[in-house]
Parts: C-alpha cells; structure tokens; sequence
C-alpha cells in the first residue's frame, strides 16, 4: 500500500469509483484532508483547554550525575519497563514445570523478541547444561556416526535467519468461545528471533546420510527428554501413507541446529546450549537441550506424536503430523491490553506470519469484516517470520471492531473462526489461525470478541 | 608491482609459510567432532518405535506394576488412573465415546487418556522409561518400565487379564483402541476469499467474553486447555 494518508473506514465513494482520474484525484484529496486532520488535531487538543501555560520544570536527572559504565554489566530495561513481562495462566497447567508462559506482544516493537521475553514452553522444566560437557551425537542411518562438542559445532559454517517458533497451541483457549481477554494470552505463544547455528544439511553431509533415510528425530537432554520426528524427502506414515510434499522436501531444508539468538548464547529458558530449530513448523519440534540426532526409516509416532500434538476432528478421529503453522496475523495495537486515549489519528498495528514461506499481504477492517483495506508491510519481510503491518486509522470514537487478515505467498487466506469451526469442531486444541477480533469501546477499553457469522 | 621474478617466489612462498591450504570451494568439515561407536552411543539411544523398534529386554507382570505405580504415580494420574490434580487420566473415555462427543461438537479435550488416544504401546513405554515418575524421569529400570507400563495398560482397560506379564513381544502384540483413529495431515483444508468489500450481508454477530478478564484474573476456574 503506497499511500500513507489513506484513513479507514473507506469511504463508499471511493470504494465503487473506477474512474483512474477521479481516483487518484480523491487519494490526493484524501492526503491534503490527512494533512489536515492532524493540524487539526493538534488545534482540537489546544481547544479542549490543554495548552500548556505553567513554565516547564527542570528534569531532575539535569541535575544528577547517572551510573558509571559497567554498573550494570548485563543491561536490564528500564525499571519502569516492569510490567513488560512473560505472563502464565495458573488453571492451564496443573504445574509451572510442564507448563507454558506467553510473551507480552502488547509491549514489543519490531519483529524481533528480546530474549529474555520469548515464551517458554517445558515438558519437564528448564535445566542448566554445562556446553563444556555437553555433546551432540548424530547417527542412525549414516556411514559414520559422530559425537560433537559446542566447540565443534562453532567451526562448521554458519546458517542464520530470523524466524518465528509458535507453539502450535496458539489461541487454543478460544476454540469454544472467547476466554483470554488479552493478546498476551491469545496470541502470545510466539515469539521470533534471529537464529545462529549448523545446517542440517552440513550436519548430514559431515555424517553421510544415507539414501534410506526418511525422517530424522531430535531427543533433548533434559528431564522430558523431549524428541519429534521430522520428515525428510521419501517420508511416509506408520500406516505406508506419504507425507505431504511440502513437509518431505521443504521443511528440512532450512532445519539448523542453533547456538545463538539475538546475537548472544541461547538462554537457559529456549535451550541453552543447542537446540533444534525446525522453521515454520509447530516449535515442539525445535527440540531444546539437543543431545542426539538420529536418522531414521520411520517416524517414532512418540509421545508428543499420538496423545499429543495431533488435533481432534468433528468425526472423532486425528490428525496426525500437522507440522506446519499455517498463516495467522494479529493486531497488537489496539488491543485488550493496549487502550485507546480518546479519539483522534492513530496507527493500527499488528503481526502477520506464515509457516509457508513470506506474507504477501495483510488486510485490516474495523467494521467487523464488511470492508478491508490493505495495510503497509514493513521491512524487512523474511520467510517464516513475523512481519510486521501498519495502517493509519482515524478513530471517530464510536465501538469498532477491528481486525487483520493475512493472505501468504502461496495464495493461502486466513480463514474466518466459522470456516474452522466447521471444517474441524472445537475439539482440535491446536492450529487456531483464524482471523482475530477487538472490539473497541467508545470509552477506548478494548475486548476479546468472536464473530459467529464472519 | 614486482621488481624481479625472484621476490615474487619469494612472496609465493611466504605465504605458503602462513597458510598451506587454500580457501575451499565447497564447504569442508575436516577434523570436526570425532566419529564414535554405536555401543558407545546405547546409553543414550533409548528411542523406542511404534512398532516396538527399540524396546529392549526385559520383563513385568501387572502384579509388579502396580506397587511401583501406586507409590509412584497414583498422586498425580490417580489411584484408579484418573487423574488427580489437574495432571493427566490413564483411563478416558474410550474410542467411540470421543467419536460420539466429537460428533456433538462436545468437549473431548478433558476426557482423554491413553485408551482414547494413544496409538501404540510400545512408545508408552518409551515415554515412562524417558520421562515418568514426573519428579524423576529415567529412573525405572528397563524391568520396572515394563512392569508400569503393563499395570497402566490395565487400568487403562486395555490389557484385559491382571496376569499379564508384559515384554518386547507382548507389547508388540498389544493392539491400541486408537491405532487406527489417526490420519496424517490433510491441510491446507480451508479456503478463504480475499474479499475486500460488501463482504457480509447480515451485521456481525459478536460474541463477547462470558467473563471479562478472565485472562487477567488467573485463578478463575475455566476449563484448561489440553495441550
Ligand atoms: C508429580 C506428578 C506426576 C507423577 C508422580 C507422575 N506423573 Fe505422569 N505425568 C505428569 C505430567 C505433568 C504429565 C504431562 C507431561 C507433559 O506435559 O508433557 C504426565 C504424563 C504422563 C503420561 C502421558 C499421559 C497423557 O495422557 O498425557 C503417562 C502415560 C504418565 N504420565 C505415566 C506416569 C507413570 C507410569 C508414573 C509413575 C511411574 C507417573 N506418570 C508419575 C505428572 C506426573
């Protein structure tokens, strides 16, 4: 969207006119009138009796001397910054060991999430591994199995991208109805990084991987001992049937196994030292604490691949190795957590991603779904990433109902909660991409809502 | 640049001094990490297949199972395999009850336990040996794993006969109510338009929060999600 000023909701003159002249002339128009409306905002707030008068007070950090350098030898935010936390939900989990923690996408900008913010999700808790007595062994179907210090692992060439890993359980909690009203809570099993590691590729290069081979496994070195199967070219189902193509020859290709984030060793809460990053798919298959890859024939159908993991449908079966993350987006402002401050020029603002590859649009309405219109994409737009989207909103006051919907490059459309709902009930606890609602209030409170017949 | 044929062998061999291998075309990844034995690697290659590819030996009756299980497990997942405090049911409903809950749209998250869902016996071993009792993961023996596993397909009402001594080939043998309840992913299933406008007839239907902020106050008792 090239136009900056355009204001929503669209007007319906300008939605019907096919006249190029007449409709460049109205986007001009539309930009002198933006032009205008933030002129004449700051002349409304002059007049609701806010000029200021009083003589502004000094600053009292004017007049101090601040901290030396190295006071804080790893900086921390500001104190005020507080509240921007990692949040749990007590009822969810019977216990904060095999639990989940969200990250407070209502506070961050950009793409990227600070480390010490991205969500955790254990099955066993989060350990402390010495990386001097850690080891990675990768062998099963190979010519020569090998063992690896961190050290070693740091010598093969690097491979490093920005992608996001989501917990697939993203927004199960709203699968019956609306529960969480929060975007840290519906929407905050995601978080995204720029990854720092070893190509998968190398790694089975280094090993010689043979033709056989037709999946690989991860197993973590924690208490869980946390281990998924992932599909390689050739791979089939326990039951002889093929996986689908994208999965076999696509996913795998980008897998690494990472040392780094944001620049820094991985924390103790997402792995710490290695772990595997499988981009694009649900990140129970990042498996953390990586100690042991093997190369096998057959998927495991483990744990975390049969009771877990696998989404019930409306005919009472599952489904089984539903990998990839299929596209989602959100509006992070505004949202419950994020009111509005009166009426007036504001930014809608939100997060669009896809396990299949870019986002290649996303659309915002704030009349429920009636009009749309196309937002900005921010650079930079990865693979498998979280990307960012913009659109200029003038807020007259009165309820809306605002909403993103993100179509990704393979030409796949966010679909509506009622498309899910009846394709797949809501017993599927995993894989709720569907369109999110905020309902504004005239008063700027900002709620959870679900539109039945969108 | 050079004056003489000379100084430049001489540079050539200067630098053959620093460096006698040139960049790699190809990525190479020679001396880095130590190949290592299959034997030395058992320890760690507890991985069990559905099939039952990796059980080891050994052996347990149910009878054997269930004083480990009562001592060990019962305080979480429940005397009778129930469930207790919130931590997971051994015994949900069965198969067909969950196709018929589904079929009404009924919850079926809460009810499952590993007769509803779990296709193969010998990955429950897998996952008790590796992960159970909670608070000590990969401490039952390969004996002891058995003999859990047998006694937790019991009360799961699966293996039907407390005589039963469960090994390798039993569990193997053990078919699992939900084996043939899974198919592999059939997505992308939906197909949604990129309209832009006119795009509903009817005004939007707007449920709202049964409870506002529920997700704020954290100790409201609302159904957990299973995940
Ligand atoms: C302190 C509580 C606790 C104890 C004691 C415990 N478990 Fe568990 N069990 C859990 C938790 C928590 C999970 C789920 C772990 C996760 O989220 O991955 C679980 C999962 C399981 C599962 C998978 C079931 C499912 O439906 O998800 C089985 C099987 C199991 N435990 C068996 C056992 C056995 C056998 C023992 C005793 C040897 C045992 N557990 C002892 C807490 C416990």
């Amino acid at each position: 969207m090239s136009e900056k000023n355009i204001t929503m909701p669209v007007s319906a003159d300008e939605q019907v006119n096919s006249n190029q002249t007449r409709r460049s002339f109205l986007r001009k128009s539309v930009a002198v009138a933006g032009g205008a409306v933030i002129a004449a905002a700051a002349a409304g707030r002059a007049s609701a009796g806010a000029q200021v008068t009083e003589p502004l007070a000094i600053p009292p950090t004017n007049k101090i001397l601040g901290r030396g350098v190295v006071s804080v030898p790893y900086g921390l935010p500001s104190k005020y910054e507080a509240h921007v936390v990692r949040r749990n939900v007590e009822w969810l989990t019977p216990d904060t060991i095999a639990s989940i923690s969200f990250t407070p996408l209502q506070d961050l900008e950009g793409i990227i999430t600070p480390n010490g913010l991205h969500f955790e999700r254990y099955h066993g808790g989060a350990v402390d591994i010495d990386p001097s007595t850690h080891r990675l062994v990768v062998h099963g179907l190979v010519d020569k199995p090998m063992i690896f210090t961190i050290e070693d692992l740091k010598r093969f060439p690097q491979k490093a991208a920005f992608w996001f890993l989501e917990c697939p359980a993203n927004g199960a909690m709203e699968w019956r109805g609306v529960q969480m009203d929060s975007l840290q809570f519906t929407h905050g099993m995601i978080s995204c990084s720029e990854w720092i590691g070893v190509s998968l590729l190398d790694l089975m290069k280094a090993v010689g991987v043979k033709k056989e081979a037709t999946w690989f496994y991860g197993e973590g070195a924690d208490g869980a001992a946390l281990q998924r199967s992932v599909p390689l070219p050739g791979a089939k189902d326990q039951f002889g049937k093929p996986l689908p193509e994208f999965d076999t020859n696509e996913i795998y290709k980008d897998v690494i196994v990472a040392y780094a984030q944001n620049g820094e060793a991985l924390r103790p809460e997402n792995g710490y030292p290695i772990r595997l990053i499988v981009p694009g798919c649900e990140a129970n298959l990042s498996v953390k604490y990586l100690r042991r890859i093997k190369f096998v024939d057959k998927p495991l159908v483990t744990y975390q691949e049969t009771r877990h993991y696998t989404d019930g449908m409306p005919d009472g079966r599952f489904r089984q190795y539903t990998l990839v993350n299929e596209a989602n987006s959100v509006v992070t402002f505004p949202c419950p957590d994020k009111k509005m401050s009166g009426k007036g020029s504001y930014e809608i603002r939100g997060l669009a991603w896809t396990g299949r590859g870019k986002v290649k649009a996303v659309d915002v309405s704030v009349d429920g779904g009636k009009t749309w219109k196309e937002a900005k994409l921010l650079d930079p737009v990865f693979s498998k990433c979280l990307t960012r989207f913009t659109l200029p909103w003038e807020w007259d006051g009165k309820e809306a109902l605002v909403m993103s919907r993100v179509t990704d490059e393979t030409g796949y459309v966010q679909p509506t909660l009622r498309q899910l709902r009846e394709q797949r009930g809501s017993n599927s606890i995993y894989h709720k991409n569907s369109i999110q609602t905020w309902k504004v209030l005239p008063n700027g409170e900002v709620h959870n809502v679900q539109i039945e017949n969108l | 640049m050079f004056k003489s044929k000379i100084s430049k062998t001489a540079l050539a061999a200067g630098l053959m001094a620093f460096s006698s291998m040139s960049f790699a075309g190809d990525a190479a990844f020679n001396g880095i990490g130590k190949t290592i034995d299959e034997k030395a690697i058992a320890p760690w290659a507890i991985s069990v297949h559905f099939d039952g590819d990796g059980l080891p030996a050994g052996k347990g009756s149910v009878a054997q199972g269930e004083p480990i299980y009562q001592a060990k497990c019962a305080m979480c997942h429940g005397e009778f395999g129930e469930g207790a405090k919130g931590y997971p049911k051994m015994l949900g409903e069965t198969v067909e009850q969950i196709h018929a809950l589904a079929a009404k749209d009924e919850d079926t998250v809460g009810v499952r336990g590993i007769n509803s869902l779990w296709g193969h016996a010998p990955t429950l071993y897998d996952y008790i040996r590796r992960a159970m009792p909670f608070f000590a993961p990969q401490s039952l023996g390969n004996d002891e794993a058995y003999a859990t596993t047998c006694y937790v397909l019991y009360i799961a009402e699966i293996i039907k006969d407390d005589k039963t001594v469960c090994d390798a080939s039993v569990l193997k043998a053990t078919k699992m109510p939900s084996q043939d309840n899974f198919y592999t992913d059939p997505r992308p299933d939906i197909k949604n338009a990129r309209c832009m406008n006119d795009c509903m007839k009817e005004a939007p239907v707007v449920k709202e929060m049964a409870v506002v902020g529920v997700g704020k106050d954290a100790s409201s008792g609302k159904t957990a999600a299973d995940h």
